[in-house]
């Protein structure tokens, strides 16, 4: 009992402390936040444009729009997940914070739920955005929607945690994550629809986690098939299961 | 009050530790009783950082056992680390924090409440005078303010064992002051305490015993007044001329040096040494400037060691 009582003590520190940490630099979640909103309204009349040669609604160019950006800018915001890893390293505070009787897991629970709490707020607001300005609405259902955007962030932290355990320093951190956030959106079809990707670059796909997510998005917004979204889903925990085994990897190579 | 573990608050036995072909411990030993404070001196390489390191269970030695409070770091490490207050040498706050939010922190991961946390962190910045500075972010303050608020990072759980590497470095005499009053104060009240300093003035400020580190190894460990008796001390004397050409005597008591009009004598007892110089040599007396002498530092304890053990 007084095991559980202090692993609630010191989980609740860490979250505390580490959402203190995040509104006191909040400019890039909050430039990630902005940009996708300024993207959707440029970006829709273009996909309406494709739709209708295709013969679809009006909305599903919102669709189309919304779920891209939030593919492409979830990506970008990995990069402040990074970051937050990469400052406890030049801070000399993962050591101290590992000096304490906290276990390695709380102090990661920790730093990832405030983080996990953003990511999905950001999609969110984008969402909302679409669904107040533009009208948008799920072709399957609300759940199907928060399902989808749960499951990815937590996939996107997963995977920005590992990968910021061979990040060394803020510019390899920047060059990488901006290559990472511009590969993944175009192989998941976020800025142009894979349909008029070449060929070989639709075959190559399924090998990145946004093309996953952005099949769950469509699933959830334009298709109407709530089931539909399982596959994606299903795939997207793969990938997050493969970060949870990278992180550790690295981390125990790294001493960490 | 702490739980007494009378011999050995802290016990590290023959900690050995290497980071691929370099040795960094090589049958390092040291315990420290309930109420004790060491200094633990020794040049860079001579194993301080990875002793602490392994202490707070960062590093794993290769051989050897530590024990917190009775605690086995390698079978306890949870429980160990609870009974530890660690201040490294690289600073090792959030910058973007202000002093308090870092302070509560940690004392939150030792698992005091926010209500106990808050009382705790008010109690501490007193004692080490960062009340005004409190709620100012860590990057805004001075680096002694800095190292303070580090201090008071190890401190605000009241653990029985302290590990503090150079705590008053860019510290002004008042706020060393109050860092040295509080560490005794945690000593009377039985924490034992490991403190690295390259300053002799604080370790007798503390009333603490010595141990010095090299190679990996503890080469000597004791009284500070019964370690330094042994230690030359050395005189300085300035003279109109080339010191040189006063042709300085031969002596089995002491060492002289000479270069340009400064003549430096190393000896146990360099006072005494000098008047007798100046009695035996009246024209090097007239030809004096000034004479500076100077008691045994740790740096000459230090080097008088390593000679002795034969590196």
């Amino acid at each position: 009992m007084a095991g559980d009582s202090f692993t609630r003590i010191r989980l609740a520190a860490q979250v505390r402390h580490q959402g203190i940490l995040l509104l006191r630099e909040p400019g890039p979640l909050i430039g990630y936040t902005v940009m996708p909103l300024l993207l959707i309204a440029v970006l829709r009349p273009m996909f309406q444009a494709i739709d209708h040669l295709h013969a679809a609604s009006t909305l599903t160019g919102t669709g189309q729009a919304a779920a891209g950006m939030a593919v492409m800018f979830s990506i970008f915001a990995m990069k402040a997940v990074g970051a937050s890893m990469l400052e406890e390293r030049t801070w000399n505070t993962w050591d101290r914070l590992r000096a304490t009787p906290a276990h390695s897991g709380q102090l990661l629970l920790g730093k990832a739920l405030p983080l996990l709490v953003t990511l999905i707020a950001q999609q969110f607001f984008l969402f909302g955005f679409a669904i107040t300005m533009f009208g948008l609405r799920p072709a399957s259902n609300w759940w199907a929607l928060v399902g989808t955007t749960v499951v990815w962030s937590t996939c996107v932290l997963l995977l920005g945690t590992a990968a910021s355990s061979l990040i060394r320093s803020p510019a390899q951190l920047s060059a990488c994550g901006d290559v990472a956030a511009v590969l993944t959106t175009i192989l998941a079809g976020a800025l142009v629809p894979t349909t008029l990707l070449p060929g070989w670059l639709q075959h190559l796909g399924p090998v990145s986690p946004g093309h996953w997510a952005m099949r769950g998005y469509e699933a959830a917004l334009i298709d109407g098939n709530a089931k539909a979204i399982v596959g994606p889903l299903a795939a997207l925990a793969v990938f997050g299961a493969l970060g949870i085994g990278l992180g550790a990897l690295f981390s125990h190579r790294s001493g960490g | 009050m702490y739980t007494c573990y009378t011999y050995g608050m802290l016990e590290a036995v023959a900690l050995h530790k290497r980071f691929r072909d370099v040795p960094a411990l090589e049958g390092f030993d040291l315990a420290v009783a309930a109420g004790e404070i060491v200094g633990l001196v020794g040049h860079n390489g001579a194993g301080k950082t990875t002793f602490a390191r392994s202490v707070a269970g960062l590093v794993r030695p290769d051989r050897g056992t530590i024990r917190v409070a009775g605690r086995d770091v390698a079978r306890e490490p949870r429980e160990a680390r609870a009974r530890l207050g660690l201040a490294p040498q690289e600073l090792a706050l959030y910058p973007t924090a202000t002093a308090r939010e870092n302070l509560l922190l940690f004392a939150g991961l030792h698992g005091l409440r926010r209500k106990e946390s808050k009382r705790r962190v008010d109690e501490v910045a007193e004692a080490l005078v960062l009340v005004d500075v409190l709620d100012r972010k860590i990057r805004e303050l001075s680096g002694g303010q800095q190292r303070r608020v580090q201090a008071a990072s190890a401190i605000v759980h009241r653990p029985p064992v302290l590990l503090l590497d150079e705590p008053t470095v860019g510290a002004d005499p008042t706020t060393r002051d109050a860092l040295l009053s509080t560490l005794r104060s945690l000593a009377g009240d039985g924490a034992a305490i490991v403190y690295t300093t390259h300053y002799l003035s604080e370790l007798d400020a503390l009333e603490a015993t010595l141990a010095v580190a090299d190679h990996g190894r503890i080469i000597a460990r004791g009284e500070r007044a019964k370690l330094l008796s042994g230690v030359p001390g050395h005189a300085i004397l300035e003279f109109d001329r080339s010191a040189a050409s006063l042709d300085p005597p031969v002596m089995t008591s002491a060492e002289i040096f000479t270069r340009g009009a400064e003549m430096t004598i190393r000896a146990i007892d360099p006072a005494a040494i000098v008047a007798a110089l100046l009695a035996a040599y009246p024209e090097a007396a007239s030809q004096l400037r000034a004479i500076q002498v100077h008691a045994p530092t740790l740096d000459d304890l230090y080097r008088g060691l390593v000679a002795h053990h034969g590196r």
